[in-house]
């Protein structure tokens, strides 16, 4: 098979619907959560079923692993289709057991296994399709939208799926074409800058050079981002088409994908996708006729944090440490070995063949004037349904985590939610109605970065959340900036002297002061906004870094040393729960009688106030 | 040319010169760490910030690498770049406190030694990082040294901190360091640099060790020269002179 033409394409694709055929189809979620419980092992006991019973695969039945479905906290996923068209229904937390019943009920007989079914905790009763789960309901998918429905490793269900077709509407569009619907579409750069990808098309597109480059940014190290990685495991060819479209816009024949190594996966499935693109003329010389050359090649990082800065990414894909450079000179112009470069987060670049596709009016429709589209977060930390969603723009953030969320785990209180990764910030309750976006989050002196999304609860210390990403930035700065190198470590010195109650007077006034500094003279994007973590929490959480400082209490009652503990006899039921978790047997009490902490043995680890299901134990002052 | 104003001075500049070339030419002073005229600009130690409007644009800009390319304003000493400038040193000298380099710019600066809790103990360190050495280094087309590790940790060092054998004592590295972190000691006729230790050769003419050999065959030109004596550069200063005065006379008196 050699596509020379896009009738070639189109043909094969017209081949693919028509020989489709009426059989149930079965998807197995092998996205990260689900295959570390197990699901390959579903998938497994799937195939063996079927040829036990005689049955054949892509004749009686069509079984397939795919990639991230999503609601990973209702993991092992299990989709299933009877019939072309019919209704879907899911299976969660599925075991390997559970196999021979779904196959003998389900998949043969119709009928529904009812205790896999999602059970709605508010009506008390099952649902059995997806799109009546409210934590799919409330989400627009368009990035997402093969993740869980195609084999990544099949070439023919990407095309089936309208893959490809993209790129050949823009090969008859013309370059001019391609990045004027970019640039009307509105698109911004889903890295978390949120710069006009229309606009850095166009500026790479005019400057005149022997060479330019397209690079994928796939380097994502936000501490519980997976957005990217979902994407390139689940659905690789949508974002090389993606990028085959940019080089085509911009002028670049060559592609590269910066992706981290940490992520197997992605890195197999990708070079596999390319691989099989590549066999049958969609990369490579003179693609579907149209005289246009283009080839990806993957670069593996190695797990640098600093590395998903744009420059730094460059500079490491050239063999050299990933250092930032300053960015007077703009990557478009002189970027990948002096040569022009278009850097784009994965994201960003499967957004482009919808865009191409279905026109920029279509794209505008979703969203909010300034930010239009939809994005793709990582809702994980202390959230029920934790797992991949993709919302418009705009979506609040009280929609996110209550309605798609299902609220905060154990129905504690919310306390902040922290969007943007380590550069990002938290928001309070009061922000939850804010519509989420690049402007609106920045105004909150938060940001959007890639899309990582934490909720905290109650229990959740802001001084220790701030601490947690310095320490963190700390680690990973890479030292060559004066603020960043030397700033950051005054920063952590003093979040550490508040955490462990040896704060001094002012140093909170301190803090500030220094981390305003890195966010004004750092060199680059990690350093200017390393600062956000502790400015926004200060800003919105004032009482907790003056009580720290002044009192040396943490109210939250996680900064060990900072609080004591008391039992509140009026709620406690006497469950013997925290006797039993209790580590240095400070808490005690006669069964079905309230129970005591004894102050003095007491060492505050905080493991009775995790482990009370009826939040008896309060945090107090330690004089109180 | 474009024309910009720094400190309410005018210049005429070539689209492309620095913020800091520009003003150099205008005689205005700005403190630099990382730079040096004779390598390629980095912008790590953040000290040579200005302030720039460009289109009603206020923002803050490192002078050594700030390319003008329209009709900008600069101010080289506003509160906001003295507040930048302030903050570097405070940060640097709470590192490398015995630096005089950097108590010298700190009294200028009217910079306080931050408290204790801040003050780098142990080992003087008089090192900021800046990586003027291993730009030397590289540009001579050795990179015997560079950084190694990250963050906090960064330092230069030869690979895995052991004496290198690509290095040629050259002392380059040494030369161009602005706080004298490199130390290069020399006695009995060797130079130890690095922890590697070079035998000096001596001046053919005035008897003083003045290059390692490995520096004086890195040297070598590659074409046949008249005088093939080593000369240490002052005694070449001094026989170059006498050449030239010899020339001039066979000019004059011969030909």
């Amino acid at each position: 098979m050699h596509f020379a033409t896009i009738k070639d394409l189109d043909d094969y694709r017209a081949g693919l619907v028509a020989g489709e055929s009426d059989i149930p189809r079965i998807w197995v979620c092998a996205g990260p959560g689900c295959l570390a419980n197990g699901s390959m092992n579903i998938y497994n006991a799937i195939l063996a079923y079927v040829d036990e019973k005689g049955l054949k695969v892509d004749v009686d039945l069509k079984a397939e692993a795919t990639g991230c479905q999503g609601f990973c906290e209702r993991g092992p996923l299990v989709i299933l289709r009877l019939k072309k068209g019919g209704d879907e229904v899911l299976y969660q937390h599925v075991r390997e057991k559970d196999v021979p019943e779904i196959m003998e009920r389900t998949v043969l007989t119709g009928e529904l296994v009812q205790r896999l079914l999602y059970r709605d905790p508010a009506k008390k009763q099952t649902i059995s399709s997806p799109d009546g789960i409210p934590f799919y309901s409330r989400q627009r998918h368009v990035v997402l939208k093969n993740l869980g429905r195609i084999n990544p490793l099949s070439l023919d269900d990407a095309i089936l799926a309208g893959g490809y077709a993209g790129l050949a509407k823009a090969l008859a569009m013309g370059p001019e074409g391609v990045v004027k619907v970019v640039k009307d579409s509105g698109l911004r750069g889903r890295g978390g800058g949120g710069f006009p990808t229309g606009v850095k098309w166009e500026s790479a597109a005019v400057v005149e050079a022997p060479q330019k480059f397209v690079v994928v940014n796939g380097d994502e190290g936000d501490p519980g981002a997976f957005m990217d990685r979902a994407v390139m495991e689940g659905d690789p060819h949508t974002m090389l088409e993606g990028l085959a479209i940019g080089g085509y816009a911009v002028g670049a024949t060559r592609g590269i994908i910066y992706v981290r190594n940490e992520y197997p996966l992605a890195v197999e499935h990708l070079r596999l996708a390319i691989e099989e693109a590549r066999e049958v003329g969609l990369l490579g010389k003179n693609i579907l006729g149209s005289g246009f050359d283009f080839d990806i090649e993957i670069f593996r990082g190695g797990g640098a944090f600093v590395c998903g800065e744009s420059t730094a990414l460059m500079t490491s894909i050239e063999g050299r440490a990933g250092v930032p450079r300053v960015k007077y000179i703009r990557s478009t112009e002189k970027g990948l070995w002096d040569a022009p470069a278009v850097l784009n987060n994965v994201e960003t670049w499967a957004n482009i063949p919808q865009i191409v596709l279905k026109g920029a009016d279509w794209f505008k429709s979703m969203g909010t004037p300034k930010s239009t589209g939809t994005k793709v977060f990582s809702l994980v930390g202390k959230v029920k349904n934790s797992g991949l969603v993709e919302v418009p723009m705009g979506t609040t953030l009280r929609t996110m985590i209550f309605d798609i969320g299902g609220g905060v785990t154990n129905d504690r209180e919310f306390k902040a939610v922290q969007t943007g990764g380590p550069s990002g910030g938290c928001l309070p309750a009061s922000e939850l109605d804010r519509p989420v976006d690049f402007d609106q989050l920045k105004a909150a002196g938060s940001m959007m970065g890639s899309g990582g999304m934490i909720v905290m609860d109650d229990h959740t210390c802001m001084v220790n959340v701030a601490q947690y990403f310095v320490d963190f930035l700390v680690e990973e700065s890479c030292g060559k900036c004066t603020p960043c190198r030397e700033g950051l470590k005054a920063m952590q010195t003093l979040l550490h002297g508040l955490t462990s109650g040896k704060a001094r007077a002012r140093d909170t006034a301190l803090l500030k002061g220094i981390a305003e500094n890195v966010r004004d003279t750092a060199l680059c994007g990690l350093g200017k906004t390393a600062a956000n973590p502790v400015l926004s929490t200060m800003h919105w959480f004032p009482e907790e870094y003056e009580e720290h400082e002044k009192e040396g209490f943490c109210r939250a009652g996680v900064c060990s040393g900072l609080y004591a503990l008391e039992v509140d006899p009026e709620v406690c039921t006497g469950c013997t729960l925290c006797e039993k978790v209790c580590p240095v047997g400070a808490a005690s009490g006669e069964k079905k009688r309230p129970h005591l902490i004894d102050k003095k043995t007491c060492i505050t680890c905080g493991s009775c106030l995790d482990a009370c299901r009826f939040r008896a134990i309060k945090v107090v002052r330690r004089s109180e | 040319m474009i024309e910009v104003t720094i400190d309410g001075k005018k210049i005429e500049v070539e689209k492309g010169t620095t913020a800091l070339e520009a003003a150099e030419a205008l005689g205005i002073e700005i403190p630099t760490l990382c730079y040096h005229p004779g390598l390629p600009a980095d912008g790590n130690c953040r000290l040579c910030q200005v302030e720039v409007i460009d289109r009603g644009r206020k923002s803050l800009a490192i002078s050594c690498m700030y390319p003008i390319r329209g009709p900008v304003e600069i101010f080289t000493d506003t509160e906001d770049v003295r507040r930048a400038r302030k903050f570097v040193i405070q940060l640097l000298i709470a590192r490398s406190p015995q630096s005089p380099v950097l108590q010298k710019l700190a009294e200028e600066y009217g910079v306080d030694v931050p408290d204790e809790r801040f003050v780098q103990k142990g080992e003087v360190d008089l090192c900021i990082r800046c990586g003027r050495c291993v730009r030397a280094c590289a540009e001579l087309g050795n990179e015997c040294i560079d950084f190694v590790s990250r963050g906090w940790e960064k330092e230069v060092n030869t690979p895995f901190n052991e004496p290198s054998k690509t290095c040629i004592g050259c002392g380059s590295c040494a030369e161009v360091c602005p706080t004298g972190a490199i130390v290069v000691t020399e006695k009995d006729g060797t130079r130890t640099i690095w922890d590697r230790t070079f035998r000096l050769v001596a001046c053919d003419a005035c008897g003083t060790p003045f290059a390692t050999e490995e520096q004086l065959e890195a040297a070598k030109p590659e074409f046949e020269q008249t005088d093939t004596r080593v000369l240490c550069p002052r005694c070449r200063k001094i026989a170059e002179a006498r050449t030239i005065v010899l020339l001039d006379g066979a000019q004059g008196g011969h030909v």
